[in-house]
């Protein structure tokens, strides 16, 4: 401690201590605050279609288009630590081969409480494919509206905030759309 | 100047270089065991990886630090955040799960009861992205569970970004390395 | 003047002064971290947490870093030298 040079480096290592003691302060205070928001899940309608895969253009696959709407009031999860939401609709099935299948069909990115309060009404986001390129005889699916909640710092944590009061079924595929 | 510095290394002894050898040595080894042990504790070959792409925005920033597990018999789910390397692919990527689909094997010929978590197959798309990843697969029509390094769990923002920098400057690596060099000859308690 | 410079730049400061600072430096790292920690989660602000903090340092090393002279109240008394038989 007795130059300048000497000082600076004490100082800087107790400084680099307590900052991580601060970010390791903030981090735990996430878990203070626990909140449980719930929403709904409506479908209100589920079509398949056949068309044309996406890199084989000559051959043929099923695709289903899911029109939903969601309500939610996701702004209990906003805190200090908040950095963002990721909130995902995700359609949940077994099909007749045994696969469990999960596949989000919708996402959002909400960075501010005001935009938290959900109530959206649309169709899916991302295209909905079966793995045996086929929805027939596939059983019904779950929907969920899920939720990744991101800090600024610490440990990513997820829920669930709406889920489909009863599975929906998947319709036969037409040729043509309507 | 640099006579006189000579000088005084000379008057520290040989004992005293070995000594400094020895302790460098010794923080190099702590350093690699730390590392080591880490990847031991969460199944993963690297469980500390910095963001070096924009694709996550807003969620990852370049040089973000994030902390990653690979627990063995997990399935992954939908929406958490894998960092995955593909065969002929030299940087891993960063993204997030859209799809999962736990595939049943046949074992000889007998359909098994139950997915296993090694059979899943897995499509990710980056947050700040239109499409999913499929083009950046190098031919493979899923992501396999082969190729994920881990799931993210943990993030501390911006510290990473001094080996960014160090990547995208050079001479930064080569005046600290040898800064710290000069430091270590020249102090002396 | 070269020696005022060095001066300057080396910053020495006295035993006192030392044992000054260090205490000084530790307690107000303690309090600095603690204090901005709460009043970010009073607010509920980042922000507020990292601007607090920012300037608590920055005070604390206006305060360490330079050589003041309430660290050099106390300079080491010498000895007077000893005359030896040699410069007789």
């Amino acid at each position: 401690m007795h130059s300048v040079y000497a000082r600076i480096n004490n100082v800087s290592a107790t400084l680099s201590t307590s900052l991580m003691i601060l970010l390791a302060a903030i981090a735990c205070s996430s878990f203070l605050f626990t909140a449980n928001p719930t929403g709904s899940v409506n479908i209100s309608s589920v079509k398949v279609f056949s068309a044309e895969a996406r890199r084989y253009p000559n051959r043929q696959q099923e695709f289903a288009f899911v029109d939903f709407n969601i309500t939610a009031d996701l702004s209990p999860l906003f805190n200090w630590n908040t950095k963002q939401l990721f909130v995902y609709l995700e359609a949940q099935y077994t099909n007749t081969q045994g696969v469990q299948n999960e596949v989000v069909i919708w996402d959002r990115i909400v960075v501010r409480k005001e935009d938290a309060l959900l109530n959206y009404a649309g169709k899916n986001k991302y295209p909905f494919r079966e793995l045996s390129k086929k929805f027939k005889n596939i059983p019904p699916a779950n929907y969920t509206l899920k939720y990744n909640l991101m800090p600024y710092v610490g440990l990513l944590t997820y829920g669930e905030a709406a889920r489909t009061t009863a599975p929906v079924a998947f319709p036969l595929a037409k040729e043509r759309v309507e | 100047m640099f006579a006189e510095e000579l000088k005084s290394l000379r008057r520290l002894g040989f004992r005293h270089v070995l000594l400094q050898i020895l302790n460098f040595a010794s923080v190099l080894a702590s350093g690699l065991m730390i590392w080591k042990g880490l990847g031991l504790v969460t199944n993963t070959e690297s469980p500390i990886v910095v963001v070096l792409s924009g694709s996550m925005e807003p969620a990852f920033y370049r040089g973000d630090l994030l902390f990653l597990t690979n627990p063995p018999n997990t399935r992954y789910q939908t929406g958490d955040i894998t960092v995955y390397k593909i065969p002929g692919q030299d940087i891993p990527i960063v993204h997030r799960v859209l799809e999962t689909h736990d595939v049943v094997k046949k074992v000889k010929g007998v359909r098994e009861s139950e997915p296993r978590p090694e059979n899943q197959l897995l499509l990710t798309k980056g947050d700040n992205n239109y499409a999913d990843d499929v083009e950046l697969y190098q031919g493979l029509e899923w992501l396999q569970r082969q190729h994920i390094v881990g799931k993210v769990r943990g993030f501390l923002p911006y510290v990473g970004y001094v080996t960014i920098a160090m990547n995208d400057f050079p001479q930064l690596k080569y005046a600290l390395l040898g800064g710290l060099g000069l430091l270590a000859l020249i102090q002396r308690e | 003047m070269s020696s005022y410079i060095q001066h300057l730049v080396e910053g020495k400061i006295d035993f006192e002064g030392q044992k000054a600072v260090e205490k000084i430096a530790h307690n107000a790292l303690i309090a600095v971290t603690a204090i901005s920690f709460l009043l970010g989660l009073a607010l509920q602000s980042l922000r507020v947490t990292f601007g607090a903090y920012g300037l608590g340092v920055t005070i604390l090393f206006l305060t360490v870093i330079p050589a003041w002279p309430i660290f050099n109240k106390h300079p080491v008394v010498w000895l007077p030298a000893q005359e030896t038989k040699k410069d007789k």
